[in-house]
C-alpha cells in the first residue's frame, strides 16, 4: 500500500483531535499488517470506492472512546451510549472529510461511505489482497489506531 | 454605604440570541448527528437563542419548518443526511418561504454543495468542527442580513 494514502488521515486526525480535544498528541511508529488484526473494542469504519478502494478504521478501546466522547461533549459519559457513538461517528466523519479533501487535491478520486461504528469484544478485521498500514496516536484519553487499507482499483 | 447596586454594570451586554424586543430568536436545528445537534443547541441556548425544534433528516426538517412557520427565525441545516439531504431541504424551504434564513453545516470537502446552497438562498455556512465563536459569528451574520 502506498504511504501517500495514510499520511492525510494521520495529519487530519492530528489537526481535528487537537482542535476538538484541545490537547497535545503523540504519534507512534507506523507499522504494517497483512494478516487478521484484533479490533480494540470500538471502531469507526469508513469505506472508500472509486479510483482507489478500501477502508479506514479508527480503532480504540471502549474506555478511550468514552473518554473522547466525554471530552467532546464536555460532560462525563459512563457508557458507550447513543450519544457516545454519535460523537465518535462525527469525529471519524470530520477526520475523513479533511483527509479526503487532501487526497482529492493530490489527484486521487473516490467517494466515501458514511462512518459506521462497530463495538464488541474479540473481533478481528481481515483484509484480502491489501495490507493495512497502522499509525497509533497517543492522547490523554488513550490510544487511537488509524488503520488504513487502500489499493488502487485495477 | 455604597453597595454594588449603586454602580451600573458597564460590562453587561445583551445576549446575541435576544431580539430588540427581548424575545429570543427561534431556531430549528436539522442534523442527523445527535452529537452535532446537541453541540449547536448548547452553543445557541447559552447565548439566549431558543431552539424550538430539531430534526434528523431533510424531510423532517422541511415538515417542522412548515409546522413552526411563521414563528421561526433561523434554521441550521446539515448537508449530508439520509432521506432528504440538506441542499434539497433548503430548496424546498426557500420555495415555501422566500425569506427563510438557513445556515448550512458542512464537513470539509463539500465546497460545491456549499456554493450550490448559497446560490439557492442559504444565508451562510459553517464548516465542522464547530466551535462557539464560529457558530455565533455566522448565525448573527445571517440574522442581520
Amino acid at each position: 500500500m502506498r504511504i501517500e494514502y495514510i499520511n492525510p488521515f494521520v495529519e487530519s486526525a492530528f489537526s481535528i483531535l487537537k482542535e476538538v480535544l484541545n490537547t497535545d498528541l503523540k504519534r507512534g511508529e507506523l507499522y504494517l499488517k497483512s494478516s487478521s488484526q484484533t479490533i480494540l473494542g470500538v471502531a469507526a469504519i469508513v469505506g472508500l470506492a472509486g479510483g482507489v478502494e478500501g477502508r479506514v478504521l479508527f480503532d480504540m478501546t471502549e474506555k478511550t472512546a468514552i473518554g473522547i466522547a466525554s471530552a467532546m461533549n464536555m460532560e462525563e459519559l459512563n457508557e458507550m451510549n447513543e450519544l457516545a457513538k454519535a460523537t465518535i461517528n462525527e469525529l471519524a466523519n470530520m477526520i475523513t472529510a479533511q483527509a479526503v479533501t487532501k487526497l482529492h487535491e493530490l489527484g486521487f478520486k473516490f467517494d466515501l461511505t458514511p462512518p459506521a461504528i462497530i463495538t464488541g469484544k474479540n473481533m478481528e478485521v481481515t483484509d484480502t489482497g491489501v495490507e493495512a498500514l497502522i499509525v497509533p496516536v497517543e492522547l490523554p484519553q488513550g490510544k487511537i489506531e488509524i488503520n488504513v487499507a487502500i489499493r488502487e482499483r485495477t | 454605604m455604597k453597595t454594588k447596586m449603586d454602580f451600573p454594570n458597564i460590562n453587561e451586554r445583551k445576549p446575541e440570541g435576544l431580539k430588540e424586543t427581548g424575545d429570543s430568536y427561534k431556531v430549528l436545528v436539522v442534523d442527523d448527528s445527535m452529537f452535532v445537534t446537541k453541540q449547536i443547541s448548547q452553543i445557541l441556548t447559552s447565548e439566549g437563542f431558543d431552539v424550538i425544534g430539531t430534526a434528523g433528516d431533510g424531510q423532517e426538517g422541511l415538515e417542522k419548518y412548515k409546522e413552526l412557520y411563521p414563528n421561526i427565525d433561523l434554521v441550521t441545516m446539515d448537508i449530508t443526511m439520509p432521506k432528504m439531504d440538506g441542499v434539497s431541504a433548503l430548496e424546498k424551504i426557500i420555495e415555501f418561504d422566500k425569506e427563510a434564513r438557513v445556515i448550512m453545516i458542512s464537513a470539509l470537502g463539500k465546497q460545491d454543495l456549499v456554493k450550490k446552497s448559497l446560490m439557492i438562498g442559504a444565508k451562510n455556512y459553517i464548516v465542522k468542527p464547530l466551535d462557539r465563536k464560529k457558530v455565533l459569528e455566522r448565525v448573527i451574520m445571517a440574522l442581520k442580513q
